[in-house]
């Protein structure tokens, strides 16, 4: 991989981020809501909200609004929460920083139960096991979070009170509190991704395993667990990457729920209250970081592709 | 107490759930123990914790914790003496003077003397600061301070409620040298005299606050700290309530309620209360600034019926005026019962015999307003009026339909006083004057009531307006809703209040077995 | 035709989610002839009520009819779903063979710009659509079309540019036909299966996102009788009676899960290789 196609792909992210920022500008230009109201109340004065909007450029064409905030953004100020008055960048941060940890231990906890389900469905396929994952993965990819979520509170915390319902502890202040914390919301969140990814695993496995390579490796007379594990999961490995990688998107999207059911302070949550409240400057700070996210993961499962597929190669 | 208790039993004598109520009341009389971290459920952010600027209960509770006020509202409604220990007014109620406690400390160590209680209502006043304090604390011209301890009040017209007036949840003392140096600096810390300090502050996840050792009641509070987490989901506060993860969630509905009557350790709480939800005509628009039109849709209402579906039963008949038994001064007048026929009597005279179809708009929260909404719908349809709903997101509406609408939900809060919600919202200058009805016989009721303080004459001048709303009927008030809430038993010296935002946690304590006293 | 449907009902996914999907359409057709009570006729006496010979479904919070309110519910939420994956793949598939027919730079710029937007995950996109027009079951369709776009114009793009590049399309030209013979007789044909297949599982996608978007109070408004807003609704009420969340959630689920063996089972009809 050459250095030319790491600079196309940075570009790439910049091109991605300008389109997200127009998009989401736009969208938060012709919100039905008074920043100016948002910021002093229902009962402002006509005088006190004029010269608020005045202070805040409000009056300004869009386009200078949109330079000046953009502007504002590529030195790091996102700008001020009309809920809250306080600088949106660094609460914005902190909440990623909840949601990554979330995201994070979802994502572990996704391949250490999908990759097995999609091996053995692969392995075993048209046997029960197979079916059995099948099953699961049905059931799994046609369950939306909140309702997942909410069974999952009805009986492990409120009947059999096994786990807290709800709330969040920084893992640096609590480990094993926060942990326990965890627990429920990161196995509702990814049981959409496990039922996804065991199925891509297995078809991606079984395809592989179907190629004229692994038959040649077969007929050499290797050993069959040796032509799977070292010759078969590999390559079947890779295309999971880009879909891991794709699915961040999703998973980005289930925390929003997820965080609101749990009561966890992530971005999700605050871009939900963001939205309920018409706060633009984080609805805009909110998205930019979340397409921002995407698109860096994105970037990161392509750099770890193109760096195994050589691998393979000269083996 | 007596009073809260007493309200209670006039108003639910007929349900069972008093005889769980009823005991923790008596429990609450033991001797307070000090220590311990009280940990408070709250079911919305604390997105300000500026005390003038606060708008919702949480962050009321937050600034009730770190700041003081003049003067409080005791468990009966009563003012009670916070900074001020005393005040008086002259005999037309125009002017009232307020002495201050001697020795008041602000959180940073600084004192806290007259001239900071005149900065900061001149704050309060400021158009520019556009504290929602400003429409509720009276009628004030001026603001001297005559010595240090001294603060003399000057109303542009009398006012009897000025005391309780000023126990606003945004009427707090803040330092003058804050007001002239940086007042937007309160918003991320807090300086003030109330019975907590500031730890930390995190808008969406938690506020921690501890006990102040300058409090100007050495005794109080009781509690070493108290936290506030914020809890999106109804669900998940009671949840953890039972957990043993909060001893306190400020704030439950009906089902919550009586899904934890039953449970070990929880007391479920109850009080009866002037919060409401009503109906809200444009009176100034057609269709609905014919009279009888209102009336007839007021007459379709099944209002025990109401009281179930909105309340479970844990509410009290509504009569289209927003008092009722929890208030002072309250007489009831005869209550409005359902009427098909005479509602299709009015609606012909009205020159509508086969009814009519209008758009009844309700913001999504609290969800309530949409339940009243869709029952309604139900109930008019007997008398051919079609109701169509719309839910729409709280703020689209404030910014769109709230005090502009033709026809619209609406959700109060039980205010201290009568005078406190007729002004508030329907007389023709209310601060927010939802229904335009803009009605001159009424208004003047309302303004002589301000200038008496015999009960009597009032309660008099208060019945009189309320027959008067009740017969014109610029909104439907069919049901009020008892505060309910839940703590641990372990937590004593806490009795949910009827104004809904109004907590005295500086009176809270836990007992030996609060998990958070031990170790 | 009848010799796809046979190998369609022969895989266990094309049966199972062809029955299920019949079904459900069958009650999206004749739901109102069916429904036992009126979908917003309310009971005060019947509140809460656990299945029964009366309510076979049991009650809601206001007494109403779980069976007839589900019933009633299909119709706009499948027919929502389904309308919106249409609307989106329509969209999609416009831009995306758009895209590859005009190639060059045209085609980089709309893929690039199609990828930024790819970069918001799709409920925030159609969160943000949807506080934009106003919450409403209208609204959250377009949102929900909208949000799926970007994907589809993707899968049609590489769909076209693959089949452009297919042996029989080559022979074709060989053969010397004429261009309006190839793509209606041997382009589309191959362009539309696997966009069908996608479409199909995307239309349990659009029932969940659909219920994530009432759930979050930005879909369907009550009294509406659609699914997600049901369960959404039922919530608060859980501790009271949980028949009024399980049966909604149910019949998501249901849906979804016959959306996508349907979807399965054609693949598998279509491309007979595995």
């Amino acid at each position: 991989m050459s250095a030319n196609y790491i600079l196309k792909r940075i570009a790439l992210i910049f091109y991605t981020l300008f389109i997200v920022s127009v998009l989401v500008f736009g969208i938060t230009q012709i919100l039905p809501a008074d920043a100016a109201v948002m910021m002093l109340g229902e009962n402002a004065t006509q005088e006190a909200l004029e010269a608020l909007r005045q202070r805040m450029g409000l009056n300004d064409p869009v386009w200078m609004q949109y330079l000046h905030w953009a502007g504002g953004v590529l030195q790091g100020d996102f700008g001020t929460s009309l809920r809250t008055g306080q600088p949106v960048g660094p609460a914005l941060f902190s909440a990623l920083g909840t949601s990554l940890t979330l995201a994070g231990f979802a994502l572990i906890f996704m391949l250490i139960l999908a990759m097995p389900m999609g091996v053995i469905a692969a392995i075993r396929r048209g046997k029960p096991a197979d079916l059995i994952v099948g099953f699961i993965s049905y059931i799994g990819v046609s369950l939306p979070e909140f309702v997942t979520a909410t069974l999952a509170v009805m009986l492990v915390a409120d009947m059999w009170g096994l786990l807290p319902p709800a709330g969040y502890i920084p893992l640096s202040q609590d480990f094993w509190g926060g942990l326990e914390r965890l627990i429920l919301p990161v196995v509702v969140v990814s049981v959409m991704m496990i039922a996804h990814v065991s199925r891509m695993v297995r078809s991606e496995l079984v395809d592989v395993m179907h190629t004229d390579y692994i038959r040649a490796a077969r007929l050499k007379g290797l050993h069959p667990r040796r032509v799977l594990f070292r010759h078969g999961l590999r390559n079947a490995l890779l295309p999971t990457i880009t879909i891991v990688a794709l699915d961040v998107g999703y998973l980005l999207g289930g925390v929003i729920v997820v965080e609101e059911i749990f009561s966890i302070p992530g971005i999700g949550r605050s871009l939900m209250s963001a939205i309920q409240n018409r706060d633009l400057p984080v609805i805009q700070a909110g998205v930019m970081i979340m397409a921002a996210t995407y698109s860096i993961v994105n970037f990161a499962a392509d750099l770890m592709y193109a760096w195994l597929d050589k691998r393979i190669q000269y083996d | 107490m007596s009073f809260n208790r007493r309200a209670f039993l006039k108003t639910s004598t007929a349900i069972a759930a008093l005889a769980v109520a009823a005991p923790h009341l008596a429990l609450a009389q033991a001797e307070p123990e000090q220590g311990g971290t009280l940990r408070v459920a709250v079911d919305q952010a604390i997105s300000v914790i500026h005390p003038l600027l606060t708008r919702v209960n949480p962050e009321y509770l937050a600034g009730e914790l770190l700041y003081s006020g003049l003067t409080r509202l005791g468990t009966t409604m009563e003012p009670e003496p916070d900074l001020a220990t005393s005040w008086e007014a002259d005999d037309d109620l125009t002017v009232w003077t307020f002495v201050l406690r001697e020795g008041l400390k602000f959180h940073d160590g600084s004192d806290c003397t007259s001239a900071d209680v005149v900065a900061s209502f001149e704050a309060i006043l400021n158009p520019e600061l556009a504290s929602p304090a400003s429409n509720n604390v009276g009628p004030i011209e001026t603001v001297e301070a005559i010595d240090t301890t001294t603060v003399k009040f000057t109303l542009s017209s009398p006012y009897a409620d000025f005391p309780a007036a000023l126990a606003y949840n945004n009427a707090r003392v803040i330092p003058a040298s804050v007001i002239s140096d940086d007042f937007g600096s309160l918003r991320s810390t807090a300086i003030g005299t109330g019975p907590f300090k500031l730890v930390s502050y995190e808008p969406d996840r938690l506020v921690v606050v501890e006990r102040n050792p300058d409090y100007y009641d050495p005794a109080r509070p009781y509690l070493d700290r108290v936290e506030l987490h914020v809890f999106p989901d109804p669900g998940a506060q009671v949840s953890s309530l039972i957990a043993g993860d909060i001893d306190l969630v400020m704030t439950i509905g009906p089902n919550d309620f009586m899904r934890l009557e039953g449970q070990d350790g929880v007391d479920a709480q109850r009080v009866a209360s002037g919060q409401f939800c009503n109906v809200n005509f444009g009176c100034d628009m057609a269709p609905f600034d014919d009279v009888r039109l209102r009336q007839a849709l007021a007459l379709t209402i099944d209002r025990q019926a109401m009281v179930d579906f909105m309340t479970e039963g844990f509410g009290t008949m509504g009569n289209d005026t927003p008092l009722n038994e929890a208030y002072p001064f309250f007489q009831p007048v005869p209550q409005r019962e359902k009427d098909i026929e005479r509602a299709k009597v009015l609606l012909a005279e009205a020159g509508y015999p086969d009814g009519f179809e209008a758009e009844l708009i309700a913001s999504d929260r609290p969800a309530i307003r949409t339940q009243l909404a869709v029952a309604l719908k139900e109930m008019a349809s007997e008398a051919g009026i079609t109701i169509n709903v719309t839910t729409m997101p709280h703020a689209t509406y404030l910014d769109q339909v709230w005090t502009k609408g033709a026809f619209y939900i609406g959700f109060y809060n039980m205010q201290p006083t009568p005078d406190g919600i007729f002004s508030l919202l329907f007389t023709s200058d209310a601060a927010w004057n939802e229904t335009r009805w803009n009605n001159k016989e009424f208004d003047e009721l309302i303004g002589k009531a301000r200038a008496v303080s015999a009960a009597e004459e009032r309660t008099a001048l208060y019945t009189e307006a309320q027959a008067l709303m009740n017969e014109e009927a610029p909104s439907i008030i069919p049901a009020f809703f008892d505060m309910l809430g839940a703590k641990r038993s372990w937590m004593q010296g806490y009795d949910i209040h009827p104004r809904g935002s109004v907590f005295r946690l500086d009176f809270a304590w836990l007992d030996g077995t609060a998990p958070t006293r031990q170790g | 035709m009848t010799d796809f449907l046979r190998r369609l009902l022969r895989t266990p996914q094309g049966f199972l989610g062809s029955l299920i999907v019949g079904l459900i359409l069958i009650a999206v057709a004749l739901g109102q002839w069916l429904t036992p009570y009126g979908p917003a006729d309310m009971q005060a006496l019947a509140r809460y009520g656990a299945p029964s010979i009366e309510h076979w479904l049991g009650t809601d919070q206001y007494g109403r009819d779980i069976l007839s309110r589900l019933l009633d519910g299909a119709r706009s939420t499948v027919v929502m779903a389904l309308l919106a994956t249409f609307i989106g793949t329509l969209g999609g598939a416009v831009l995306g063979t758009g895209s590859a027919y005009l190639g060059g730079r045209a085609d980089e710029f709309i893929m690039r710009t199609v990828d930024a937007v790819m970069a918001i995950p799709s409920l925030l996109l159609a969160l943000l659509v949807v506080s934009l027009l106003g919450s409403s079951s209208a609204n959250a369709l377009l949102a929900i079309a909208i949000a799926f776009m970007p994907s589809m114009a993707r899968i049609s793009r590489s769909v076209a540019l693959a089949v452009r590049k297919q042996d029989y399309v080559s022979a074709a030209i060989a053969r010397g036909e004429g261009s309006t013979y190839i793509i209606l007789r041997e382009m589309l044909p191959n362009v539309i299966a696997p966009i069908v297949v996608e479409m199909t599982i995307r239309v349990s996608f659009a029932v969940m996102l659909f219920a994530t978007l009432s759930f979050l109070g930005l879909g369907a408004q009550p009294p509406a009788t659609d699914w997600g807003l049901m369960v959404s609704e039922a919530r608060q009420y859980l501790h009271r009676s949980y028949w009024i969340l399980l049966w909604p959630s149910a019949a998501i689920a249901l849906t979804a899960i016959g959306f996508n063996l349907l979807g399965d089972g054609l693949r598998d009809a279509l491309n007979p290789r595995t």
